[in-house]
């Protein structure tokens, strides 16, 4: 019997099946045959040019190498390993070795050691990376540039962190993945308190360790550092394209201003005036609905006279978000918003015959409970209670309003609600069409053109939208989770099945052996009857023929 | 190099390192008023002779040895590079191929005992790859060890081959040449080519015994100071009593 017995399940040509995730590349291997591919590869074991060299013998090492590394996958083989169990040249060898390990055949799911001798060097000051090959001698020194003294130290030797226990899921996309780059902390972290460094920090001049100004002033210097080993490195404000923090009234300064000049970045950048044109691009493409923006710019062209408008709204806002700066994103994401809804109502009101669109959602008329019920079956499941509970934690806390307003003024504020939610609504098919969009945008704005005029606080108004906009943003994060959950789910599903089919596996191999062993054992049985048979045909000739027994003789003396 | 397929039987192998690269191992070994230079290192022969001068020039100046040394360096090397030379042109053995190498050395705080087999048929191999991965795999940081790991594959190879010449001139001599598989009897060579009819034959498997699998197992040993002195200090005594003896 072959050596593969001890794991019936493993075809490496069904990579769906294998418990094994052999990667794709090496599916066209087969136990049973020999390949093109290594025939083309390994020529010298099939061209007959020597005693020591036949597919026999290639077959047999190929074999015991990929068995040797299935005893334990999760391991990376090495040559020296295998090289003590088997007889030929190593240099043969070895490429056999390479051979299997480059095709994908053994360590494929294994934690790629450091399998350069190339050793990366980081020059901290100059970002500049040498890599040096091998180890350096210990009478060489590598200066960081050709005419510089200056040595680099080769850092200690990065030990391989992979996980050697047991098999090393995919890591799922969480939040951070998703949303990470959005919310990237911009700036650089204090080593101590972990805290952003703003304004400036304090660089150590030793090595690379930072600390912010309050650290220092707490002579929290970490250990074995001491007060002037530190130099102060002023952040200014101004730093370029990497790090330059945006706050919130540079970015609707920045929306403002593109809504006016369109793509004409030379003007942005001049009423943005503490960033630079790139800056102003760069924020434009980051921001969610930037480009929408943009779009949105072109289209309701040269309003001039919204400017006195939309800068009085923009004040309002600025005091309203300033709130929420954890939540910038979706301040971000609410300034567009009104913006949008702002646009709409100027361009509206030349069109005053416009029906309501959404009529259903003003129709809710009771608390803000309900409104927000409503707005979930539209958005998600689940969102109800988060988004409410939110939206009105939030609103209630940051402003003095009492709760009981909500309710006595909730018919406007039902209003209110509708226009930003169904703007939100038409940001998101803004993806998809655009034209299709303008309409939709124009029509619910008309909701919102009758209530106007009625004397609702602004600020309100857009304490409603926000929560909206938190809503569902909530929401969003809640399908996303939920998705991941059913992904994760699956998987785990599909792993038990797999499990199951391994386990059958070897119950019904188990079985065929026990069968065997049966079979076995019968003819055990028959043999030993065969045996007993002749003996007594023995013995009876014996007997016949007058001798005696051996015993008699033992008995006598 | 190697004829063409032609099953098992062989155009004599002319005369030369059975390695990728035709590269001579020197070694040095020199006193002189006290001072000892041991060196080891590997020379193309295909270099010009004038090199050497340079080569024992440039070491002593980096080394900064007593110029006397000069003139050792160079004769040690000329001596070792005519060796060699002398061999070239000469038939090397027929026919298969596969000796045991083995490794015995201390290098610095390292010690490493080894053996496998090196097939000098195969004119891809090379000794200092070999070293890189014997030395990657068993995490040896000392960069001193894989050269010297390579230098001791060469010079047995170096050893295997200036023999084989001998005996191919002896059995050429003796009419005892055989085609085919020859073997040279184990008293002859210093490392014994394997019997390769039973090792690759096909009723043998090229798997070998797991109680065999120890003695083809590198040993690598990290030895402390105290060690290295004691050993430093036996192989100094050992020396001395061969050059006695001479």
């Amino acid at each position: 019997m072959e050596t593969t017995t001890h794991d019936p399940t493993s075809k490496p040509d069904e990579p769906e099946l294998d418990l094994y995730t052999i990667p794709s590349h090496s599916s066209w291997f087969l136990w049973d045959e020999i390949h093109e591919t290594e025939k083309l590869a390994l020529r010298e074991f099939f061209d007959g040019s020597s005693f020591s060299r036949t597919p026999k013998i290639y077959k047999e090492y190929r074999d015991f190498i990929i068995n040797k590394y299935r005893e334990e996958p999760s391991r990376r083989l090495s040559f020296t390993d295998v090289r003590k169990s088997l007889v030929g040249d190593v240099s043969l060898l070895h490429k056999v070795f390479r051979f299997l390990d480059e095709r994908g055949l053994i360590n494929f799911s294994a934690p790629s050691g450091n399998n350069t001798s190339l050793v990366v060097v980081e020059d901290g000051e100059d970002r500049s990376r040498i890599k040096i090959e091998g180890v350096v001698p210990n009478a060489v020194r590598v200066g960081a540039s050709p005419n510089s003294p200056k040595p680099i130290s080769v850092p200690p030797n990065v030990v391989d962190n992979a996980v050697l226990n047991g098999f090393k899921f995919l890591p799922l996309a969480s939040y951070s993945d998703v949303f990470g780059d959005l919310v990237k902390p911009k700036g650089l972290i204090c080593g101590n308190c972990g805290g952003i460094c703003d304004s400036g920090h304090y660089k150590y001049t030793k090595g690379e360790f930072i600390i912010c100004i309050n650290c220092f002033k707490n002579q929290n210097y970490g250990e074995n550092r001491s007060m002037d080993e530190f130099k102060l490195n002023e952040c200014a404000e101004n730093k370029g394209s990497d790090g330059a923090i945006w706050t919130e009234a540079e970015t609707l300064l920045l929306l403002e201003s593109v809504l006016k000049h369109g793509d004409d970045w030379e003007l942005v950048a001049q009423n943005v005036q503490t960033k630079s044109k790139v800056d102003c691009i760069l924020k434009l493409i980051e921001l969610p609905f930037g480009e929408l923006v943009l779009g949105s710019a072109h289209k309701y062209g040269n309003y001039g006279g919204l400017n006195g408008s939309m800068n009085g709204t923009k004040q309002v806002q600025l005091s309203s978000s300033e709130h929420h700066e954890a939540i910038r994103l979706e301040g971000q994401c609410h300034e567009q918003i009104n913006e949008m809804e702002e646009n709409g109502d100027t361009v509206d009101q030349g069109h005053p015959s416009k029906r309501q669109r959404i009529a259903s959602l003003s129709d809710a008329g009771s608390s803000l409970m309900k409104q927000v019920a409503r707005i979930s079956t539209m958005v998600g499941s689940q969102t109800t209670a988060a988004a409410a509970e939110a939206a009105v934690t939030a609103l209630c806390d940051e402003n003095s309003f009492p709760r009981e307003i909500f309710d006595v003024e909730e018919d406007h504020i039902s209003n209110g609600f509708s226009p930003p939610t169904a703007s939100y609504e038409a940001e998101r098919v803004f993806k998809n069409e655009e034209s299709k969009t303008k309409e939709g945008l124009t029509q619910s704005e008309t909701a919102n053109t009758p209530h106007k005029r009625d004397d609702i606080p602004l600020t309100l108004q857009i304490r409603a939208s926000i929560a909206t906009a938190l809503g569902a943003a909530a929401a969003r994060a809640k399908l996303l989770a939920e998705q991941e959950d059913r992904e994760v789910e699956n998987l785990v599903a599909i792993i038990i099945e797999t499990q199951m089919k391994k386990l059958h596996q070897k119950i019904k191999h188990f079985e065929d052996l026990e069968l065997i062993m049966e079979k076995e054992y019968a003819e055990m049985e028959e043999l030993k009857d065969c045996l007993l048979a002749e003996r007594i045909g023995v013995l009876q000739k014996a007997i016949n023929a007058g001798i005696s027994r051996w015993r008699d003789h033992s008995v006598k003396s | 190099m190697k004829a063409p397929a032609s099953t098992f039987s062989k155009a004599p192998v002319k005369f030369r390192m059975p390695t990728a690269d035709n590269l001579v191992p020197i070694r040095l070994d020199i006193e002189i008023d006290g001072q000892r230079f041991k060196d080891a290192f590997t020379w193309n022969p295909s270099d010009p002779d004038s090199e050497v001068a340079v080569f024992a020039k440039r070491t002593v100046k980096d080394l900064k040895l007593p110029p006397a040394f000069i003139t050792q360096i160079a004769s040690s090397i000329q001596s070792q590079l005519a060796e060699f030379r002398s061999f070239e042109g000469q038939d090397m053995y027929t026919g298969e191929k596969i000796v045991p190498i083995k490794l015995d050395l201390r290098v610095n705080h390292t010690l490493i005992k080894d053996q496998f087999l090196w097939d000098l048929n195969n004119f891809e191999s090379d000794p200092e790859e070999f070293a890189r991965t014997f030395c990657r795999d068993l995490g040896i940081e000392d960069p001193e060890v894989g050269p010297a790991v390579a230098f001791a594959i060469r010079e047995q190879l170096f050893e295997v081959a200036t023999q084989s010449v001998a005996s191919a001139r002896e059995s050429r001599l003796s009419k005892k040449g055989r085609r085919g598989f020859e073997y040279v009897p184990a008293s002859k060579a210093g490392g014994a080519v394997l019997d390769l009819v039973k090792l690759f034959g096909h009723k043998s498997s090229v798997v070998r015994k797991r109680k065999e699998w120890e003695v083809y197992e590198p040993i690598v040993d990290h030895l402390s100071n105290e060690e290295v002195d004691a050993l430093e200090a036996r192989e100094e005594r050992n020396f001395r009593m061969i050059l006695l003896c001479k």
